[in-house]
């Protein structure tokens, strides 16, 4: 459902020059399989989920996300996606039901099937008590739910959650998983980007490290402790981000 | 592009702006209450100014004849002016101060400062003699002293010298009853002022021509602000609360986006100036009869702001849409490139400083609507406002169209730049970055490309504009002829050169240095030769439409006569001109802008800024032309990939120029003082022309297959400057 080949994009700033953020990154991910990506901040999560989500173009590989190209046909992997991000935020002067039901229309549903659509996801996300809130007066929790709710509104075959946790108490942050998981179990795609070793280890079907905008690994976290020989993700992920760091001195 | 998607965004961006209160406050509050509140305040400074009482001190006042009567007692005693020398309207209360003369009121010093301190807005003072003088038919002065920079001063003394006067008419009067002569005898002929458009169109109509020259600067003003605050809002508002990539992610596509928000600033923009404008008409009609009746009378400026009549608020109803849509896409174009509100806001001082001048434009005398500023962004829709108001509409019906179109082609242009920038993700996505000017400058020369930026080119075409602005005050003092071939090649030459030499890697391809062969060069020598007879035909229409002023007209004989010799001449304005813009024209700024845009659209902004270089440094009549030959030059240059069959076409267009009436080839024209040729002449030009474009066009696309014939041999570049002026 997603295939990532060779995929690589750079920044220009002028006083570095080109600046690598993503660094010939290949994964794939499967129907009924959450992928994490796992890496610290800055290690080229963001750019990667938002070159597969189409808003930014690859300088280099390509990427195939629900049979489409990202490049040549992003109309139709955005019609084909739900994206959630820390950027992509809720507006002030909308409540929670006006939101979905604009995001809805735009995916193209209407009238009766919209509305059957939304309550059944307010009724599933327990938003209704919050329906007719103002983003502005929302809580950061609401917000996150007003988000997920938005993200699947058209009922995507594949889902990218780019740190859907971040900033969030414990409580709402395991509903927010709970969530996550049900919509596998529901045969979604979905690849979900954080640094948190524990939601990896409760969620993640299959988990590829990134850092500096390398892959350092990539496979289901059993085998990966295996094949470094590692006792848990977080002694994994601190072995080859050192690694990382090693070969990055060794060939300077 | 689907409709229902762009109705949608339209729709929710709309009910965005209405919930936001700031909007609500500057597009609805600020102007239904603004006006009212200002226009009242107006009004009672301007009563209570009326109201105050003005000391009048009479100097002398019992020399004064009792008949007709000057001053005469009122109630409780106290003098005044004889209440029959008033025109009937009401008059500021005046108080009499009547002192015996002698003393301080005698020194001017002492009366200077009396008026200062407040003890009299006037002072009157009357000779002792004044009743002899009058009976023996002398003229006594009566001196009033004033103080011009006191308003209040200044109008007390207004309505004393009126009632004074008043009161020497009956003075005449008494005399030619004496004399038993009719009134007639002094004034024997009446003067009647007749305002046409008051008498045949009635009262509104007169303010019009208050209304014509304020009307259209304030409607462009409230279109481009009502469409700045939401464009800022709808695109850097939305990059700082985050919700800009919540809608790049949905299915719309970037036209929709753009459309949508597009449209809805176009409605906050319509809507900011009519309401303004509703509000003020309002105000000012309500008040402007108030203000006329208690101050000045009817005929004063207050009574001229009746708002215009129906029609003519029909036609700006019209004009303003496309106008609100040209400004809502160019703010939306910039706004989009603002990381946050605040950033946004700085936007806002270009934008301004260069819309102002084109308004302000409308607003100078003389400055009428013709087929040239028909076409000017803002100019174009002001006078024709201007036109529409002053209901000339069979002199505004010619314009009508190319003012519609204009505009609707200036902003479909700048809606498509819009959309340009929302699909680039550097503009979506900037991070902050610290500026450095020293990083900076390193990153240019250490990043270069081959050729020059787009933005670079711009910036090329900013410092020869600056330079030869500078220069142009510098060199006032230095002879003419030494001035011009500096300016040409120093402020022309350099700056172009400079910047290819440092910042980019290829120079040579940069300026175009290649030598192309001796058949282009012949080619294009014989172009200019065969174009010259029909760019002939164009300056007598030219300078029908904007006549030369006959003051820049001498000094440009005064500069030809100047120059000694003919040598000299084709030196100082065919051979200098055509190699240092050439450079900067066809060299450094088009490849510039061939980087940034496509082809066809890097030569037509080349030949523009080409030509409005010609305005500056030269004359605004030369604008036509040089935008003609940029056209042509600069698609010779993209051609042949040359620069030199440019040179040598502008070398020959400006060498026939000044040769031309030197030479004594009087069977060439058929008229000899415009130097227009003879029609068959013209048309082998026409023929001619055709032809070699053609010829040079096939040449242009077998040497485009040709990659060795990029190489200049470098002696062949020594022998190109060699051909220099030095």
């Amino acid at each position: 459902m997603i295939q990532v080949e060779h995929l690589s994009k750079a920044f220009f700033d002028y006083r570095r020059g080109w600046v690598p953020a993503v660094d010939d990154v290949s994964f794939e991910c499967r129907p009924g399989e959450i992928f994490g990506l796992l890496g610290p901040n800055g290690a080229g999560k963001t750019t990667t989920l938002r070159i597969l989500s189409t808003v930014l173009k690859p300088t280099a590989g390509r990427a195939i996300v629900a049979g489409h190209d990202v490049v040549l046909e992003p109309e139709e992997v955005r019609a084909r996606i739900g994206f959630m991000s820390s950027n992509t935020g809720v507006y002030d002067r909308m409540t929670a039901w006006e939101l979905v039901e604009y995001f809805g229309r735009l995916y193209g549903i209407e009238g009766d099937a919209l509305k059957a659509r939304m309550e059944e996801i307010f009724s599933w996300l327990q938003m209704n008590e919050f329906r007719d809130v103002l983003g502005s007066k929302m809580s950061t929790g609401m917000r996150q739910k007003v988000s997920i709710a938005r993200t699947i509104v058209h009922d995507p075959p594949v889902l990218i959650f780019d740190e859907p946790t971040s900033g969030l108490d414990v409580l709402v942050a395991r509903a927010v998983l709970l969530k996550i998981a049900e919509l596998r179990d529901r045969g979604k795609t979905i690849i979900f980007s954080t640094h948190s070793m524990q939601e990896v280890t409760k969620l993640c079907d299959r988990v590829a490290i990134i850092y500096k905008g390398r892959l350092q690994a990539e496979g289901r976290p059993g085998e990966l402790l295996e094949r470094f020989d590692q006792p848990d993700l977080e002694e994994l992920f601190f072995h080859l981000v050192e690694r990382a760091d090693a070969d990055a001195v060794a060939s300077a | 592009m689907r409709w229902s998607r762009i109705r949608l965004i339209f729709g929710r961006e709309l009910r965005d702006q209405l919930r936001d209160r700031r909007t609500i406050f500057m597009i609805f509050v600020l102007p239904v209450l603004l006006y009212p509140i200002l226009g009242f305040t107006v009004k009672t400074l301007a009563e209570a100014f009326d109201n105050t009482v003005r000391r009048v001190v009479v100097v002398g006042a019992e020399y004064l004849p009792d008949e007709p009567p000057l001053l005469t007692e009122g109630e409780g005693g106290f003098l005044r002016f004889d209440p029959g020398l008033f025109d009937g309207g009401g008059s500021p209360p005046l108080l009499i101060e009547p002192v015996p003369p002698g003393g301080r009121w005698d020194d001017p010093q002492q009366q200077l400062a009396a008026l200062r301190n407040g003890e009299a807005d006037v002072i009157v003072d009357i000779p002792a003699e004044v009743r002899g003088q009058i009976t023996r038919l002398e003229r006594p002065t009566f001196k009033i002293a004033y103080l011009r920079s006191d308003e209040q001063s200044l109008a007390t003394y207004q309505v004393v010298e009126d009632v004074i006067a008043r009161w020497q008419d009956a003075i005449v009067a008494r005399r030619l009853a004496a004399d038993e002569k009719p009134a007639e005898y002094v004034a024997p002929v009446e003067v009647e002022a007749v305002d046409l458009a008051r008498q045949v169109l009635g009262s509104s109509a007169s303010g019009v021509s208050v209304w014509a020259r304020l009307f259209p600067f304030l409607l462009v003003m409230m279109a481009l602000t009502g469409a700045f605050y939401p464009a800022v809002d709808l695109c850097a508002g939305e990059k700082e609360r985050g919700t800009m990539e919540t809608l790049l992610i949905s299915p719309a596509l970037r036209s929709e986006i753009v459309v949508g928000k597009f449209l809805t600033v176009m409605a906050a923009s319509a809507g900011t100036a009519l309401l303004n404008l509703a509000s003020m008409g309002l105000t000012m009609a309500v008040l402007g009869p108030q203000l006329a009746a208690g101050a000045a009378g009817p005929g004063s400026p207050m009574d001229e702001l009746a708002p215009p009549s129906p029609i003519a608020l029909a036609w700006i109803v019209v004009l303003l849409i496309p106008l609100s849509g040209f400004f809502s896409a160019v703010c939306l174009a910039l706004a989009v490139l603002a990381r946050s509100m605040k950033e946004g806001q700085y936007y806002m001082t270009p934008l301004y400083l260069i819309s102002l001048p084109l308004i302000f434009l409308t607003l100078m005398p003389g400055v009428d609507l013709n087929p040239f500023y028909s076409l000017v962004p803002i100019t174009g829709v002001s006078l024709l406002l201007k036109k529409l108001i002053l209901e000339q509409y069979v002199e505004a019906r010619p314009y009508f169209l190319p003012v519609l179109l204009s505009t609707i082609v200036y902003g479909l242009i700048a809606l498509r730049w819009a959309v340009g920038q929302f699909r680039t993700e550097q503009v979506l996505f900037r991070e902050a970055e610290r500026f450095d000017l020293g990083s900076w400058v390193r990153h240019l020369v250490r990043d270069r490309g081959p050729v020059p930026s787009g933005g670079q080119a711009v910036a090329c075409f900013a410092i020869i504009l600056a330079l030869s602005w500078y220069t142009s005050i510098l060199l006032t003092r230095t002879d003419p002829l030494v001035a011009l071939a500096l300016g040409q090649l120093v402020f022309i030459l350099v700056p172009p050169t400079a910047m290819a030499l440092v910042l980019t890697s290829s120079p040579r391809r940069t300026l175009r240095l290649r030598w192309p062969g001796w058949a282009p060069i012949l080619l294009a020598t014989g172009l200019a030769a065969t174009l010259n007879p029909l760019t002939a035909e164009l300056r007598p229409v030219v300078t029908d439409l904007f006549p030369i002023p006959p003051a820049v007209e001498q000094a440009l004989e005064a500069l030809q006569a100047a120059i000694p010799n003919l040598a000299t001449a084709v030196l100082l304005i065919a051979v200098i001109p055509a190699i240092c813009e050439e450079v900067a024209f066809r060299g450094y700024i088009l490849s510039g802008l061939e980087t940034a845009h496509s082809r066809g659209v890097a030569i037509v902004l080349s030949a523009f800024l080409f030509a409005f270089l010609h305005v500056l440094i030269s004359l605004f009549q030369q604008f036509f032309n040089a935008a003609l030959l940029g056209l042509v030059l600069g698609w010779m240059a993209l051609k042949t990939r040359s620069l030199f069959p440019s040179i040598a076409f502008h070398l020959t267009n400006n060498a026939l120029a000044v040769l031309g009436p030197s030479l004594s080839v009087g069977w060439l024209y058929r008229d000899q003082t415009l130097f227009l040729y003879r029609w068959p002449i013209v048309a082998f030009g026409a023929v001619a022309s055709i032809g070699l474009l053609a010829v040079l066009d096939r040449i242009g696309q077998t040497k485009a297959d040709d990659p060795v014939a990029a190489d200049l041999p470098a002696d062949q570049l020594a022998g190109a400057s060699a051909a220099g002026p030095e």
